[in-house]
């Protein structure tokens, strides 16, 4: 084993620890915050919703991490990688979360993970320094992710023209060079986490601005909220491509099956992908009178749009790989299976909610976290324990779907599915979201929540299970020597 | 073969689209804001002073409810709950109220007759009127009545109008609505701060829009421009790695 490649391993180990404890805790987080609802604990309001701002931002910036640790794990494959900047970046984001728990925790802020204008500088019973120490915390954070993003995507051009890296080649018949789907999907993918990162930038800089500016400068709240959810919703997206990367990457080599080709309509779909996902943030406006009606109406095509090509392209790819031919399941491509379903079920959900009929009842209701905990919980957090548990084995173990994996993942299954109900229930019947406790009139909110909370316990075994599984793997890879 | 399965699913997502856009309920309250109101001449009953829509909003602002005499259905229920409503206003003199039908057929007489049903005759800040511009006064509302020739009535929304003392619709109230609803709009036309979207300012130079109040209109502004720069600048980093990428290897 050469210096670099275990370099790489030991840091791909130590993300994926620091990255399955955080989540732990922030499923903890998420459970009490259930609990609270469900009237079964009692928290202050300024309790829940400093849960609820760590809860958020913690489970964006890991799983968001993770899809970037295993894409730079594979891309060492084609490319050479810079084990500096993926240090560089882990460095930082373990400071910027220190920072970010510090300031909800220590300084009680609390504006939920979106920190919508111009909730930051509201009164929220927060301390006066939490705001600008989380807005550095975010900058950190930014900046690591940011220049993380662009080394992986400068190395990807030094071996790839800029037509074969997004696999225009492919739109002609005989191509003579081939891009792999794997390289296709993350540069597509990387081009809209840089945006969604300068987005972040911008407003970082903005509300600095206006902080320092002690009332000579104030900023327009539209444009905030265009930028924030530029930001919010892209990366929420984009880390869920980085997960399909991998499966289009692992996926065959797990199941002892051919590695998927490059196709013209593969290109087609994730070049239309890039395009479409920076513009569906719209959606998350129909509420603001003030945006035009035509922005309104890209919002809902593009919603659409978007989640036709990758989705579409993705699923016939996988029913193609395993329908009526014997495949090798594994724990891995179980999880890979599962989480494309999950995707699939989350995206239909985000989909009804990103049309303008249905948003104006589902708005604000309990349907919205329904949806992208579907995606979350059970897609991308399937995709990276899918890669963790490869990438923890492949050295270590062997793949075997062992008696306990299988309770695992029904546990896993079974937990999920219960605890998304719960929120797809009280959505439907517009229980409102981020209510700390709700009022006597909404008979069904408490009784849901606690039936989620119970379900989340259960998804929480199926984890710790998992991290165990994983971990001791992982720490045998941080001991491992060169030699 | 594949080509035309792609081809078809694009069809059919779109075909759900289309059908989306059309079942979706509009935001009709929020059109024609802050729009003028068509000054129509008047004939309102039992007020020969007053000859127009302008010189009624120039006194006090305005609440107009459009209906007609003939109507079995909503009017009737609308208007009561309307002068219920008034009734149970704790400031109620700050505004007039133009009851004006929008059918051609009513005269004088038949505004005079409805108003008497309500016992509101004599009432000075009730004004029942008729116009001989109905078309220009609804469509400057954005207000579309429906003729059904079987039936011999109009199809039509119960709706308020709320006009503050520039002549301005500053709210629009769909269907029957409870008092809070009516203060609102009593608020909105008497020009009392209510959240909405901020005029511009010195300290607010990067609005997405601005409101010019001379023409009514949102212009675009230069926080526009923000919306669109993070996609700019990722086109711009990707073009310089690009362009660098290319002379490393030469």
């Amino acid at each position: 084993m050469n210096i670099d490649s275990l370099k790489l391993k030991k840091i791909s180990a130590l993300w994926i620890i620091v990255i399955l404890v955080l989540f732990i805790a922030s499923i903890v987080l998420g459970i009490l915050m259930r609990l609270n609802q469900g009237k079964v604990i009692e928290q202050s309001p300024l309790t829940f919703y400093t849960n609820m701002t760590t809860h958020g931002l913690t489970m964006i910036g890991i799983w968001f991490a993770a899809g970037m640790v295993a894409v730079n794990y594979l891309l060492q494959r084609y490319v050479k990688t810079s084990y500096g900047v993926n240090l560089f970046a882990f460095i930082l984001t373990v400071i910027g979360v220190v920072m970010l728990w510090v300031t909800t925790y220590a300084g009680k802020f609390s504006t939920g993970w979106t920190f919508l204008y111009p909730l930051p500088f509201r009164d929220l019973g927060s301390e006066s320094w939490s705001t600008p120490l989380f807005l550095i915390s975010l900058t950190i954070l930014g900046v690591g992710w940011l220049v993380w993003s662009v080394s992986l995507m400068a190395q990807i051009f030094k071996k790839y023209t800029l037509a074969q890296a997004f696999a225009w080649q492919h739109f002609k018949s005989n191509p003579t060079v081939e891009t792999p789907p794997f390289i296709l999907i993350t540069t597509v993918t990387l081009v809209g986490v840089i945006a969604s990162l300068i987005a972040a930038v911008i407003v970082i800089v903005l509300y600095f601005a206006e902080y320092f500016s002690h009332g000579d400068f104030v900023n327009d709240a539209l444009l905030m909220k265009n930028l924030i959810y530029f930001f919010g919703h892209t990366i929420a997206n984009e880390m869920l491509y980085l997960g399909l990367a991998v499966i289009y990457e692992i996926f065959g080599e797990v199941s002892d099956r051919p590695k998927w080709k490059m196709t013209w309509y593969i290109s087609l779909a994730w070049n239309c992908a890039m395009v479409f996902i920076l513009t569906a943030f719209f959606h998350h406006l129909y509420m603001d009178f003030v945006q035009p009606q035509a922005l309104q109406i890209v919002g809902q095509l593009v919603s659409y749009l978007a989640s036709i090509p990758s989705a579409a392209v993705t699923v016939f790819s996988i029913v193609a790989a395993v329908y009526g031919v014997k495949v090798r399941w594994s724990i891995v491509n179980l999880l890979f299976f599962l989480g494309v379903a999950g995707w699939v079920i989350g995206g239909l959900g985000a989909v009804i909610d990103a049309t303008i009929s249905n948003n104006i009842m589902l708005h604000n209701t309990l349907w919205v976290p329904a949806h992208f905990h579907t995606y979350n919980a059970m897609g991308n957090v399937l995709f990276s324990i899918g890669f963790f548990y490869w990438f923890s084995t492949q050295y270590v173990d062997k793949l075997v779907l062992s008696k306990l994996t299988k309770y695992t993942l029904t546990l896993l299954i079974v937990g999920g599915i219960g605890f998304l109900m719960a929120f797809y229930v009280a959505g439907a019947n517009s229980i409102p979201r981020r209510y700390s406790t709700y009022p006597v009139e909404l008979t069904s909110g408490p009784y849901l929540a606690k039936v989620g909370a119970l379900f989340a316990t259960i998804y929480l075994i199926a984890i710790l299970i998992f991290f165990y599984n994983i971990a001791k793997r992982c720490f045998v890879i941080l001991s491992a020597s060169s030699r | 073969m594949f080509r035309y399965f792609v081809c078809f699913f694009a069809l059919t997502c779109f075909s759900f689209l289309g059908y989306a856009n059309d079942n979706h309920s509009d935001f009709r309250e929020e059109q024609n804001l802050y729009g003028k109101i068509y000054n129509a001449p008047l004939g309102i009953v039992g007020n020969n002073k007053v000859s127009s829509v302008e010189e009624l909003y120039n006194q006090k602002p305005l609440i107009i409810a459009l209906v007609f005499t003939r109507c079995y259905g909503i009017c009737n229920p609308f208007l009561l709950q309307l002068s219920e409503n008034i009734k149970h206003l704790q400031s109620n003199s700050d505004f007039n109220i133009l009851v004006i039908s929008f059918d051609p057929r009513d005269n004088l007489q038949d505004m005079t007759n409805l108003s008497k049903q309500y016992g509101l005759e004599n009432n000075l800040q009730w004004n029942f009127a008729i116009t001989d511009s109905i078309d220009a006064f609804i469509n400057s509302i954005g207000f579309i009545p429906k003729w059904d020739s079987v039936i011999k009535q109009f199809d039509h929304d119960a709706l308020l109008v709320g006009v503050n003392e520039k002549g301005l619709i500053t709210k629009n109230l769909l269907g029957i609505r409870i008092v809070e609803d009516v203060h609102k709009m009593i608020s909105s036309i008497n020009n009392v701060f209510t959240p909405s979207y901020r005029l511009p300012t010195k300290s607010n130079i990067f609005s997405c829009f601005n409101y010019d109040p001379k023409t009514q209109t949102n212009r675009p502004g230069l926080g526009l421009l923000f919306v669109a720069l993070p996609a700019i600048i990722t086109f711009l980093i990707v073009t310089i790695i690009v362009i660098k990428s290319k002379r490393t290897v030469s």
